[in-house]
C-alpha cells in the first residue's frame, strides 16, 4: 500500500529521520516510540506537509513528488495538536478542505454529526477547548475519498464516546472502502478495538518493526 | 528579578528588534545617511523652536509606541507565550518594574534620539521644553508599560475586537480576515501608507509638466509598502493552516487563489486611482498601472513564501528593486512592459519554487 525507499529529513543540516525501505501492507498500522522520537515528523513527511529527499509511493502508483495532486487526493492527515485560525469556523474549514478533497455529497454532514462537531459548526475555533479541535482535526482528515489517513495522537483529548464512534467508523471505512491507516498513540491502542495489522517501532529518527 | 527580566528580554526585546531590523537600518539609512550630525542637530534645533514641529516628533515617537506595544500583544497572545500568564502572579510593584525596563529597553531609539534633544535643550537653556521632552519620554515609557499590563490582565482572543459574522469565509479572505482582526496596525499603516501616496501622485500630477514615469514611481513605492505581506502570508498559513501543503491543488491553483487574495488586498488602491486619476489620464492607464501593481505583489508573495528571509537581506532586495525600479522607470520602460513583468515574473517563480517538484513543498517549523 505504501512504499518508502531512502527516506531523509533533515532540520538545519540534522538528519531527524532515517527510512531506508519500507513497505507496508493495507490495513491497520500503529506506529510507536516516545516523545520526540520522530513519528509526527515520519507522519507530516508522508503527509506532504515536509520537504525530504526519497521517495514516497502509494498503491504502486503515485509518488508524492512526481503525482503531488494524485497522491494527496488520496493521502489524509490529522495533526496531533490541531490549531487553527481563531476566526474561523468549523464549517469554512470543512467547506474549503471538502472542496479541495472533493468530498462527496452528504459526507461532511455524516462526519459533523459522527464526531459531534455540528453542534458547534459556526463557532470561532478560538473558542474551541482542545477537544473540539481534535474533532475538527478528525473530520478534515476523514473528508474525500483517501486511500491512507494518517492519525497522529488521535485519541488524545478525545471523550470516550466520540473516540467509540471514529474507531468504529475507521473500522468499517477498513472493511467496506479498504482504505489503510497510519496511527500513533500513547494511549494504549488496543482499547480502540482495531485490528492492527503491523506495529512499528519509531526511536531516534528511526522506523523498525516491533517486536 | 533578574531571571525574569533576562526571560522577558528574550521573548519581547529581542524578537522585536531582529523582526524589525530591516526597518530600522532603512531609517538609519535615510536618517544618516542623507543627514550629516550638523543637519540632524539644525532639526532637532528647528523642532526645538516650533511647538508645531515638536508635536509632529511627539506624534511619531507615539507611533513608534503603539508599534512595540502592538509587538506586546501580539506576543502575549501567541500561544506558545502562554506560560507569561503566570507572570499575573508577580507582585505588582515588581511586575510594573519590569515592564517599565522592557518598555525602556523597546523605545531604545526613541530615547536614544530624545535624549539628544534633551542635551540641545539643556545646551540652549531652553528648560520648558527640556521638561516637556522628558515627561513625554516618561510619558512613552509609563503608558507602554500600563499597556502591556493591561494586555497580561486582560487577555483576550482577537486583538481587534470584531463581532463574529455568521458567513461562510472563503480561503481567499483568510489572510485578510487575520490581517484585520490580529494585525490591524500593520494594515492601516500598509494601506493607508499605499493610498495616501497614490492619491498624493494623482492629485501633484497636474501641477507641473509630469509625465507618466511620476505615477509607475507612485505605484512602484506603493508596491515596495507592501513588501512585508508575502513574509506575513507565509507565517500565517505556516502557523494556522498546518494541512495546506496536505490539500492535492496543483501550483496554478495555489497561485490562483493567492492572485485573489492580493487581488482583494490591492483593490482599494484601484479605487483611489479611479477617484483621484488626474484628467490628463487616460483611464485604460489607470487600469493598466493597477494591474502591473497586482503582478508585482503577486510576484514579490511568490519570492517570500514558504522561505525565512532574512530582514536584512529582504531589505537589501527592495532597496536595491527600488533603485532598478526607478532607473528603468527613468528610461521610460512602458507600464505594459511592467505589466507583463510582473504577472509573469510571478508564474515563473512560484513555479520554480513550488511547481518543478512537488508543487507544495513550503518549509514547515519543527
Amino acid at each position: 500500500m505504501l512504499s518508502v525507499a531512502n527516506l531523509t529529513k533533515a532540520y538545519n543540516g540534522v538528519t531527524v529521520l532515517t527510512v531506508p525501505e519500507l513497505h507496508l501492507l493495507p490495513g491497520i498500522h500503529y506506529f510507536r516510540g516516545g516523545n520526540g522520537s520522530g513519528k509526527t515528523t515520519f507522519f507530516r513527511t508522508v503527509a506532504g506537509l515536509l520537504p525530504f529527499s526519497g521517495t514516497v509511493l502509494l498503491e504502486n502508483q503515485y509518488e508524492i513528488n512526481r503525482d503531488p495532486v494524485a497522491y494527496r487526493m488520496r493521502v489524509n492527515y490529522a495533526e496531533a495538536e490541531p490549531v487553527y485560525p481563531t476566526f474561523l469556523t468549523a464549517r469554512d474549514l470543512t467547506s474549503f478542505v471538502g472542496k479541495a478533497k472533493q468530498s462527496p455529497a452528504g459526507q461532511v454532514d455524516a462526519l459533523a454529526e459522527l464526531l459531534g462537531v455540528d453542534t458547534f459548526w459556526t463557532k470561532p475555533t478560538g473558542q474551541f477547548s482542545s477537544g473540539m479541535l481534535k474533532k475538527l482535526s478528525l473530520l478534515l482528515a476523514m473528508l474525500g475519498t483517501p486511500r491512507l489517513v494518517l492519525l497522529d495522537e488521535p485519541l488524545s483529548t478525545l471523550d470516550v464516546a466520540t473516540a467509540a464512534r471514529l474507531f468504529d467508523y475507521i473500522g468499517n471505512l477498513r472493511r467496506e472502502q479498504d482504505t489503510s491507516f497510519l496511527l500513533t498513540s500513547h494511549q494504549d491502542v488496543s482499547l480502540t478495538g482495531l485490528d492492527i495489522t503491523g506495529t512499528w517501532q519509531v526511536s531516534q529518527g528511526v522506523v523498525t518493526p516491533a517486536l | 528579578m533578574m531571571v525574569m527580566l533576562a526571560l522577558l528580554n528574550r521573548v519581547f526585546t529581542g524578537p522585536f528588534y531582529a523582526r524589525n531590523a530591516g526597518t530600522f537600518l532603512v531609517l538609519v539609512l535615510l536618517a544618516f545617511g542623507f543627514l550629516s550630525a550638523n543637519e540632524h542637530r539644525a532639526l532637532i534645533m528647528a523642532a526645538l523652536g516650533s511647538p508645531f514641529f515638536l508635536a509632529i516628533v511627539f506624534v511619531l515617537w507615539g507611533l513608534y509606541l503603539l508599534k512595540t506595544v502592538s509587538f506586546v500583544w501580539q506576543e502575549l497572545h501567541a500561544p506558545e507565550h502562554l506560560f507569561l500568564q503566570t507572570f499575573w502572579l508577580v507582585s505588582t510593584p515588581k511586575r510594573v518594574v519590569l515592564w517599565l525596563t522592557v518598555q525602556t529597553a523597546l523605545l531604545f531609539p526613541v530615547l536614544l534620539y530624545g535624549g539628544w534633544m534633551l542635551q540641545i535643550a539643556v545646551q540652549q537653556g531652553w528648560w520648558n521644553l527640556f521638561g516637556a521632552i522628558l515627561i513625554f519620554l516618561l510619558l512613552l515609557i509609563g503608558a507602554g508599560a500600563l499597556l502591556a499590563d493591561f494586555r497580561l490582565r486582560h487577555p483576550n482572543p482577537d486583538t481587534l475586537r470584531l463581532p463574529h459574522v455568521s458567513i461562510k469565509l472563503p480561503y481567499e479572505l483568510f489572510f485578510p480576515t487575520y490581517w484585520l482582526r490580529h494585525e490591524p496596525l500593520s494594515l492601516v499603516l500598509t494601506k493607508a501608507f499605499s493610498g495616501l501616496l497614490l492619491a498624493g501622485v494623482c492629485r501633484l500630477y497636474p501641477t507641473d509638466d509630469y509625465d507618466q514615469r511620476l505615477l509607475l514611481i507612485g505605484l512602484l513605492i506603493a508596491i515596495l509598502g507592501h513588501a512585508q505581506v508575502g513574509g506575513q502570508v507565509s507565517a500565517f498559513e505556516r502557523k494556522y493552516l498546518l494541512l495546506l501543503p496536505n490539500l492535492p491543488l496543483s501550483w496554478v491553483q495555489r497561485l490562483g487563489r493567492y492572485a485573489l487574495t492580493y487581488g482583494l488586498l490591492w483593490l482599494p488602491e484601484l479605487l483611489i486611482l479611479l477617484r483621484n486619476c488626474p484628467e490628463a489620464i487616460r483611464l485604460d492607464y489607470v487600469i493598466w498601472l493597477w494591474l502591473s501593481g497586482w503582478g508585482w505583489l503577486l510576484l514579490m508573495h511568490s519570492m517570500a513564501y514558504g522561505y525565512e528571509v532574512l530582514p536584512e537581506r529582504w531589505l537589501s532586495g527592495i532597496i536595491a528593486a527600488f533603485v532598478v525600479g526607478l532607473l528603468l522607470i527613468m528610461f521610460g520602460l512602458p507600464v505594459g512592459v511592467w505589466l507583463v513583468l510582473g504577472w509573469l515574473g510571478a508564474v515563473v517563480v512560484w513555479y520554480w519554487s513550488f511547481g518543478r517538484r512537488n508543487g507544495t513543498e513550503v518549509t514547515v517549523p519543527q
